[in-house]
C-alpha cells in the first residue's frame, strides 16, 4: 500500500490536530511500545502506568515534534526515560563484574548445552524467565532489538550508550540466556 | 564459546528476523495493553486536540493577564519597600507614645476614637486588602500583610491626631486583579479529575478488577499532566522565556537557577522541560529536583 502515510506523516497531522492520525498512530504502536514496557518492567501495574505516561508526554510534546527524528526513537526514547527514572528510584544495577562472572561459567562447551534437547514450551519458559533475569540495561538493549526491531546506532540514541557498549550488553544478555538454557 | 562465535551470536542477533533467538522470542505471548489505557490513551489525545490548546486569542489573554499580574506586584514591591524607606510615615509613630492608656469602656468617646482614626485606617485597610489578593502569589506577603495591618491600625490615630493636614496623600487604588495565571493549568487538572472520576465510575460499572482500578486512581495526577499543553503551563513569563530556549541551554539555565539558590524556580522550569522535551534525558546532577 504505498499511499499509507509514514509515522512522521502522521505524528505531523495530529500536531495539526487531527485525531484520527494519532489513532492510526497508537494503533501501529501500542503493542509493541506496551510489549517492551512489560518485559523491561516486569510488573503489569508499572508497565500500564509507564505505557500511559509515555504517550501523555508524546501528547503534551506533539508540537515540538520534528520529522527530522525517526517516529520510533523519539517514542522509545521518552519510554527509555521514564523507564530509567523508574528504576533509579527502585534499585541499584548489577555492576560489571557481577556480570563478568556469570560470563565466565558460560563457556561449557556445546555438547553440554541441552538447549536443543528442551521442548518448544519449555523453551520459551526458559527464555522468558532469562529475560527477568536480566540486568535492566541488556534487558532493554535486547528488547530494543528483538522487540522493536531497531538496530546498534538506534539502540545507542535511545539508551544515550555508545555503540560498542550496546553491543556489548547484546553479547551479554545472549550470553545469559543460554545459560539459562544449560542450566 | 570463544569470543568470534559471541561476535557471530551478536551478528546473528543483529541480522534479519533475530536468529534463533530472535525467532524464540516472537514465539513469546504477545502481550497487548488493557482496554481500559487504550480508552485512557486516546480520551487524553483527544482532550488534548479538543480543549487542550486554547485559541490563539486565549492565549493573548493570558500574556495579558500574566504582564498585569506583574505589573501589580510590582507596584507592590514599590509601595513596600517606599513605606520602609519613607521616614516621614514613620517617624510620627516612632514618636507616638508606645503604651496606649487604658479608658473605661465608653461608647460615645470609643465612636469619636474610631471617626477620627477613619480616614488614615481606611486607606491602610484598602492595601491591606489588596495586598492580601494579590498576592496570591507569595505565602510570605500573606503573612506579612495582617502584620501591617495591626501597626498601621495602633498608628493611625496617633499619626491622624498629630498631623491631619500633613497625612499621606490619597494614592491610586490599586488596579484591578487580573486572573491568577496559576488558575488556567488547574482548571483543566479539574477538567481531567472530573473526566478520569467518569471513567473510574462507568469501570466500576463494568466489573473492572481492583487492581485494574488502583492502576487508574494512580493514573489520575499523570493524566492530567498529560492533558495540559507545553505551551501553556504557567502563566510565569521566566517560564515561558526557558520555554523559548534551545534544550541545552534551557538545562544550564535551571543549573544557573540552582546555583543561584532559586530552587524553587529550577524546579517549576525542570518539570516544564520534562514535558516539553520527553525524549531529553535529564542529567543526572538536575535529577533530584524531581524527586
Amino acid at each position: 500500500m504505498g499511499s499509507e502515510k509514514t509515522d512522521e506523516e502522521l505524528m505531523l497531522a495530529y500536531a495539526g490536530g487531527d485525531l484520527l492520525a494519532f489513532e492510526m498512530l497508537y494503533r501501529r504502536h501500542r503493542g509493541t511500545l506496551y510489549r517492551f514496557l512489560l518485559r523491561t518492567l516486569r510488573h503489569r501495574a508499572d508497565a500500564d502506568e509507564l505505557f500511559q505516561d509515555t504517550w501523555s508526554r508524546l501528547i503534551a510534546a506533539r508540537e515540538r515534534y520534528r520529522p527530522e527524528a525517526k517516529f520510533t526513537t523519539w517514542l522509545l526514547q521518552i519510554a527509555h526515560n521514564l523507564i530509567v527514572d523508574r528504576f533509579r528510584r527502585q534499585r541499584p544495577q548489577a555492576s560489571e563484574e557481577e556480570t563478568e562472572a556469570v560470563f565466565s561459567k558460560l563457556d561449557a562447551p556445546d555438547s553440554e548445552q541441552p538447549e536443543r534437547a528442551l521442548t518448544e514450551f519449555e523453551q520459551r519458559r526458559r527464555l522468558q524467565l532469562a529475560l527477568e533475569d536480566l540486568p535492566d540495561e541488556q534487558r532493554e538493549a535486547f528488547l530494543l532489538r528483538v522487540e522493536s526491531g531497531l538496530g546498534l546506532e538506534e539502540i545507542a540514541a535511545i539508551t544515550g550508550a555508545g555503540r560498542e557498549t550496546v553491543k556489548s550488553r547484546l553479547r551479554y544478555a545472549l550470553a545469559r540466556i543460554r545459560a539459562r538454557f544449560a542450566t | 564459546m570463544s569470543s568470534h562465535d559471541r561476535d557471530r551470536e551478536v551478528d546473528e542477533l543483529l541480522g534479519e528476523g533475530g536468529g534463533r533467538i530472535g525467532d524464540l522470542y516472537r514465539r513469546l505471548p504477545r502481550y497487548e495493553p488493557p482496554r481500559r489505557v487504550d480508552r485512557a490513551v486516546l480520551g487524553e489525545a483527544a482532550r488534548a486536540v479538543h480543549s487542550g490548546k486554547p485559541p490563539r486569542r486565549q492565549r493573548w489573554i493570558v500574556g495579558l493577564g500574566s504582564a498585569a499580574g506583574l505589573v501589580l506586584a510590582a507596584g507592590i514591591a514599590w509601595r513596600i519597600g517606599h513605606d520602609a524607606m519613607n521616614p516621614s510615615e514613620i517617624a510620627p509613630a516612632s514618636e507616638a507614645p508606645s503604651v496606649v492608656p487604658v479608658e473605661p469602656i465608653d461608647e460615645p468617646a470609643r465612636a469619636k476614637r474610631e471617626e477620627s482614626a477613619q480616614p488614615a485606617a481606611a486607606p491602610a485597610q484598602a492595601e491591606s486588602d489588596a495586598m492580601q489578593s494579590a498576592a496570591g502569589a507569595s505565602h510570605e506577603r500573606q503573612d506579612a500583610a495582617p502584620k501591617k495591618e495591626v501597626v498601621r491600625k495602633t498608628r493611625a490615630p496617633a499619626k491622624a491626631n498629630a498631623q491631619p493636614a500633613a497625612a499621606e496623600p490619597p494614592k491610586p487604588a490599586p488596579a484591578p486583579m487580573a486572573p491568577p495565571p496559576q488558575a488556567f493549568p488547574g482548571s483543566m487538572e479539574q477538567r481531567a479529575r472530573t473526566q478520569d472520576d467518569l471513567e473510574k465510575s462507568g469501570k466500576d460499572k463494568l466489573g473492572y478488577s481492583e487492581t485494574g482500578a488502583a492502576a487508574a486512581d494512580k493514573r489520575a495526577p499523570a493524566a492530567a499532566r498529560g492533558v495540559s499543553s507545553p505551551t501553556v503551563p504557567s502563566g510565569s513569563i521566566e517560564l515561558q522565556r526557558d520555554m523559548q530556549l534551545p534544550p541545552h541551554d534551557w538545562l544550564a539555565h535551571v543549573r544557573q537557577l540552582m546555583q543561584q539558590g532559586r530552587r524553587q524556580q529550577a524546579t517549576e522550569s525542570l518539570r516544564l522541560f520534562v514535558r516539553a522535551h520527553p525524549d531529553v534525558r535529564v542529567p543526572d546532577d538536575l535529577l533530584p529536583l524531581l524527586d
